[in-house]
């Protein structure tokens, strides 16, 4: 199993194979569905597909005048409707298609009008890159879904249907756990989660600033998720250190009451209510089970709530993602009130846009 | 025989010799007392290139006299100015006023005389007299012993001190191997060698050809002129017409900087609604991109009937334009303080976080004590934009910061722009003739179209070469 691998490799868990055992032998619900191989891969996303396709200069600057006029065409509709993109997003939004999709994105800039029978390299035929563009304007699919990538902090994470595309936001995250391990060896070094994981965005870059001995246990209950988390960490090549399982929240993680170093999540927290209306990007295309938060979207806050205080050792760390001010408050009144004495140090903290977003603190 | 051996040596040398290396080199052994200064300290140059064994033949046709008053100026404290063998000094050749004809003629004076102006142009750019001062400063500075106790600082001042003492050594055995070539022709001459004669002829010559491109250099030898830069553009009052002007000036900037072979990153592009820009912030890389760029800075100025204006009248407009050098790492001037940052993402609206799908993660950064601010948005990451957004305020306040200093201390600060955008530079009119003018050299071309298509080496040229000898002479 591969809570074993994680044990091994790490000296937090050398004195805690009877503890292990324990694990191995509780029924699980949820976890026992990972031990049994999926054969389902990720897609590949277009920029690490190889090269096999061409086409000349002359027509991929065709395509290239047609997806720019359809995106000129946009104007501020979709800003208008639901607050989508524009014109001036869609094309930067196709540089990078381009940049993605050539083997050598230079050559339309180097190359001229003159050598249109020149041929370039393509990671997609030309009729895909008709194709996706289409999509891409009609059907509102995200640009991150057409390439396939999401680029987040500095890293670049494969993304697709049924996986919630990494937010600017939640870069913030990674911040965050920076600040307090700077000051704290014993956080460094120890273990953490990243509940709900996604793409795995968040535990890959919250395990790079660990120490040596750091590690990271990232959970979904989605089958995909944990799919393309696995790919993404594997791409990384940190699956000795991070171990991603499927399962309901804290499930996976029984046996580590009072272990857990820190603790940090980005879970559904969109009221019920408002996802009929949102961004066709998003209502459309992103899975419903990484946003719906619940009537008042805090279902599955208040649950990690009460998650934390049970899982983190005295001076552990945990940060959460919400919807803004109204749950903050809400989330530190809850923690003030009914775990009370069990925290310290709560703070919510803004992110870029000014918008209360993060709650973090301490376990006493 | 004697100049046989000599030839021998000498066209042993004469690849060396190529690249200025001083000859006598070969002929001082360290621990010879024939060769030694007036001063009469040993001589402790060494033989850089080991050629011992000619250096020992040398010795046996003892006929020093002709070479050993050749000095070495290796340190700024080298009071003796080196001279030949019959004491004529690099100076001294000015002085003459040799006649200066064409490179074709083989006539040594000629070439000598314009090798001596093309030094004295060069020292005149690299400012000698201030370099020495500050050299000498830079060396005081190293000695003191509590110099690494800031290491950042003592970084600088030791890189700097390297760098000027490169240009003050390589001037020097400029003049050295002028020196020598010239007495080496004498000597040729008494022993009526024409082969050897010839021969050091051709040196000069060559010596000659290859100062122009040194001229140029000296140019661009001011701290930071070999760095990357930022080059920055925004219109001026008038709406389109105006925003449409920065767009082209912004375009030439990139097309110039692609001729040059440059790289060209697009950091920060505030649009135009309807045309062109209204700011825009690119990043060019690549060796001397800020020494060439600087002599940009200013307002650029605009004559055209505009194409916006339907009644199609002519309109006159500005677009500004900065330009800052990126120092490289630990050789920044200023260092920035988390907490007087404001980082903001711009463009958004409403709840954002999971209720949104972006692909726009622009950042500002605002340093709050000085209200400088960077932005950036070309990015595909909200971190690497801020990255980005972080690399140009660190250079912006980094050039503060250096204009600062200058003026606090009237320091030696060669070439250093400040970014004061007021003064007009350059005149672009398209309407009623065709012309582009630079106001401060009054270098001129006809052909608007060329110099917006990024032909504009030749005003760049032009000025530097005019404000630098400029500048210097009023020294
Ligand atoms: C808003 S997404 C965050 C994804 C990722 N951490 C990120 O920030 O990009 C919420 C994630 O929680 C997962 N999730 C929803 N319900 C869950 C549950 N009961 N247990 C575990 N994960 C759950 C979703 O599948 C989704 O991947």
């Amino acid at each position: 199993m591969n809570l074993a691998i994680l044990a091994r490799s790490s000296p937090l868990f050398t004195t805690s194979r009877i503890l292990h055992r324990s694990i191995a032998s509780k029924p699980f619900s949820c976890c026992s569905i990972s031990n049994s191989p999926i054969s389902i891969n990720p897609k590949t996303p277009l920029f690490l597909r190889p090269p096999t396709f061409s086409a000349t200069l002359s027509d991929l600057q065709k395509w290239q005048n047609w997806a720019k006029s359809i995106a000129s065409s946009v104007k501020s509709s979709f800003t208008d409707s639901d607050n989508g993109p524009n014109s001036n997003d869609l094309h930067r939004e196709l540089n990078w298609l381009i940049e993605d999709a050539l083997e050598n994105p230079q050559s339309l800039l180097t190359h001229n009008e003159f050598e249109i029978d020149y041929v370039l390299r393509l990671r997609a035929d030309l009729d895909e890159l008709y194709l996706l563009w289409k999509q891409r304007i009609e059907k509102r699919r995200p640009f991150q879904y057409v390439v396939g990538c999401e680029h987040w902090r500095d890293l670049v994470v494969s993304v697709e249907e049924g996986v919630l595309i990494p937010r600017p936001e939640t870069e913030l995250m990674v911040d965050l756990v920076d600040d307090v391990i700077k000051e704290n060896e014993d956080l460094k070094e120890g273990l953490w989660v990243d509940l709900g994981t996604g793409s795995g965005a968040i535990a890959i870059g919250i395990v790079r600033i660990l120490g040596d001995f750091g590690r990271v246990i990232a959970t979904d209950l989605s089958h995909v998720a944990v799919q393309v988390a696995s790919f993404n960490v594997n791409r990384y090549n940190l699956q000795d250190k991070i171990s991603v399982k499927q399962g309901s929240w804290f499930e996976p993680l029984s046996g580590f009451e009072g272990r857990v170093a820190g603790l940090v999540s980005n879970p559904p927290y969109i009221p019920s209510g408002h996802v009929s209306g949102l961004q066709a990007e998003v209502g459309r295309h992103e899975p419903i089970l990484a946003l719906d938060g619940g009537e008042d979207g805090m279902a599955d806050l208040l649950h990690l709530c009460n998650g934390a205080a049970l899982m983190l050792k005295s001076g552990g760390f945990f940060a959460f993602e919400t919807n803004g001010e109204d749950q903050c408050r809400f989330l530190v009144d809850h923690m003030e009130t009914i775990h009370n004495g069990s925290f310290h140090n709560l703070e919510i903290i803004p992110d870029f846009a000014g918008i209360q977003r993060f709650v973090t603190g301490i376990r006493s | 025989m004697s100049s046989n051996i000599l030839r021998r040596a000498y066209k042993l040398s004469s690849s060396i010799l190529y690249r200025y290396q001083p000859i006598s080199t070969f002929f001082v052994s360290r621990s010879d007392p024939q060769f030694s200064t007036s001063s009469g300290k040993p001589q402790n140059q060494k033989n850089e290139y080991g050629v011992s064994s000619i250096s020992n033949k040398r010795l046996n046709f003892s006929f020093g006299s002709s070479l050993n008053n050749t000095r070495l100026l290796f340190s700024t404290q080298a009071a003796v100015e080196p001279s030949t063998s019959d004491g004529l000094t690099v100076d001294g050749i000015v002085a003459n006023q040799w006649t200066i004809l064409d490179e074709n003629e083989s006539d040594w004076k000629s070439h000598a005389s314009a090798i001596a102006q093309s030094i004295g142009l060069i020292k005149k750019r690299l400012q000698w007299k201030k370099l020495k001062v500050r050299l000498e400063m830079l060396s005081y500075q190293l000695e003191k012993p509590d110099l690494w106790d800031d290491p950042v600082h003592a970084g600088r001042i030791s890189r700097e001190h390297g760098s000027l003492m490169g240009k003050m050594k390589e001037v020097n055995g400029l003049e050295q191997g002028l020196l020598e070539h010239i007495d080496m022709i004498k000597l040729a001459r008494e022993e009526d060698d024409t082969d050897l004669e010839a021969e050091s002829v051709k040196a000069l010559l060559r010596m000659r050809q290859s100062l122009k491109e040194k001229e140029l250099e000296a140019l661009l030898a001011g701290e930071h002129d070999s760095c990357s830069c930022y080059i920055e553009v925004q219109a001026g009052a008038g709406g389109t017409e105006s925003m449409d002007w920065a767009g082209m000036v912004m375009q030439m900037y990139k097309m110039w900087a692609q001729r040059r072979g440059y790289g060209v990153t697009v950091v920060d592009e505030m649009r135009g609604e309807i045309a062109g820009i209204k700011r825009a912030t690119i990043k060019v890389d690549g060796e001397y991109a800020y020494g060439y760029a600087k002599a940009e800075v200013g307002a650029h100025r605009l004559v055209r009937i505009s194409p916006f204006d339907s009644a199609k009248r002519r309109h006159t407009s500005f677009a500004a334009v900065a330009v800052t050098p990126i120092l490289g790492d630990g050789s920044h001037h200023v260092q920035i303080n988390e907490s007087d940052l404001r980082i903001e993402r711009y463009r958004s609206g409403g709840a954002g976080g999971q209720h949104a799908n972006v692909t726009d993660s622009a950042v500002r950064i605002t340093h709050i004590p000085t209200g400088i601010t960077a932005s950036c948005q070309n990015e595909r990451s909200q971190h690497q934009n801020k990255a980005s957004a972080m690399a140009v305020l660190q250079s912006r306040l980094d050039q503060r910061e250096m204009v600062r200093q200058a003026q606090m201390n009237a320091q030696y600060t060669q070439s250093l722009t400040d970014n004061s955008w007021g003064n007009q530079i350059r005149s672009y009119v398209l309407h009623p003739y065709r012309m582009v003018k630079d106001l401060r050299t009054n270098f001129e071309v006809s052909d608007p179209d060329s110099v917006l298509e990024g032909e504009i080496d030749d005003f760049i040229l032009s000025f530097l070469t005019e404000s630098m000898d400029k500048e210097n002479d009023e020294v």
